[in-house]
């Protein structure tokens, strides 16, 4: 991390990227419509190219490096998965 | 008045283990939670108030506040298939939040907020039957800047003599920690020998040295989330922790600790 935090301020500029991380960990439906049409969902949101290709690829370098909240990167990609490759979960 | 006090871990691999989570361990944990259930049975407590930090579920970027304090008469969260509601103590959470601006603290309040699983997945594995209405307390722990250790001590010991003065028997719960980097390269990598001296010198009754600990160092340390032990550390004072469990996993110190106040 050379030094800086492991969790810093969200940049502003990062705010329509965090948001759409923020969807995918916490709404169902825009996590659903993601999974359909990842490009048509990240539209609703207005995420430039680079922000979607990002997201796209789950490069969660880049994604750190434009602003992405680490936490938000790590639940969404968890909830992504959770979808996509449902891993067996032992429910207490 | 305040009756008991708890600290409790609440990664949510507890409570929905993948494979890549040691069972064995998640189940030692779930004991030391049996353990806190069975207290609060004894305790009979009136209301059950849980410090914890919000991992941007009822607060995005739109609004974060530092301090928090859910006064509705109710609050419901979900997570996958998990699906909680419960009864918030209103008057005690009016109370709180009347008397802690009174003290200076300019908290903010909702009285609808979704709530996050760092409230209810201890509240999971430890809420008595009948159930013991709740009052949540956030405390920003993830959206920089937070709080700083000293200021949750200050409000915990603002919110420790806020309980005391009240006629209900009262439950102070913790949620969160220990050492755990979720999102970054340190995640598979956290800072245990850290955590356990930290549990020695709280052990010792040493509850204080955590209001002296900068955010820096918890940042750096994986420990972001202990201002909300700093918070309920604040309101006990030097009261000497009985450490029910600590269990690191990969990726996490998940501990489960009593006070008595």
């Amino acid at each position: 991390m050379n030094g800086q935090p492991h969790y810093r301020f969200p940049p502003a500029s990062a705010y329509r990227l965090n948001r759409c991380l923020f969807a995918l960990k916490s709404d169902d439906g825009f996590r659903a419509r993601f999974l359909k049409d990842a490009r048509a969902a990240m539209g609703e949101l207005g995420l430039d190219a680079e922000d979607a290709a990002a997201l796209v690829r789950g490069d969660r370098d880049a994604l750190l490096a434009r602003g992405a909240h680490p936490y938000l990167v790590f639940m969404a990609d968890l909830r992504l998965r959770m979808e996509r490759e449902p891993v067996s979960f032992e429910f207490f | 008045m305040l009756v008991g006090a708890f600290a409790c871990a609440h990664t949510p691999q507890l409570l929905a283990r993948p494979g890549t989570e040691d069972r064995d361990l998640v189940l030692r944990v779930h004991a030391a939670f049996a353990r806190v259930k069975q207290r609060l049975e004894t305790l009979r407590a009136d209301a059950l108030a849980i410090v914890a930090g919000d991992h941007v579920e009822a607060f995005f970027l739109d609004a974060v506040p530092a301090l928090a304090v859910y006064v509705g008469t109710e609050c419901a969260g979900t997570f996958g298939r998990y699906r909680y509601r419960f009864p918030i103590h209103e008057p005690l959470a009016r109370t709180i939040v009347e008397q802690g601006v009174e003290r200076g603290f300019d908290l903010f309040y909702t009285q609808q907020a979704p709530l996050d699983y760092a409230f209810y997945v201890p509240l999971h594995f430890t809420m008595p039957a009948p159930a013991v209405p709740i009052v949540p307390l956030h405390v920003n722990v993830y959206l920089p800047p937070q709080p700083t250790p000293h200021r949750c001590y200050e409000w915990g010991r603002a919110l420790g003599e806020i309980i005391r003065a009240r006629p209900e028997r009262v439950v102070l719960m913790a949620s969160g920690g220990m050492s755990h980097f979720p999102g970054t390269d340190r995640y598979g990598s956290p800072e245990f020998e850290y955590d356990r001296r930290l549990l020695e010198a709280l052990k010792a009754g040493r509850g204080r040295e955590l209001a002296a600990i900068t955010g820096e160092e918890l940042d750096k340390m994986g420990n972001i989330e202990l201002r909300t032990w700093a918070t309920l550390l604040g309101a006990l004072g030097d009261a000497k922790a009985d450490v029910y469990c600590y269990e690191p996993s990969w990726h996490h110190g998940n501990a489960v600790v009593e006070w008595v106040p």
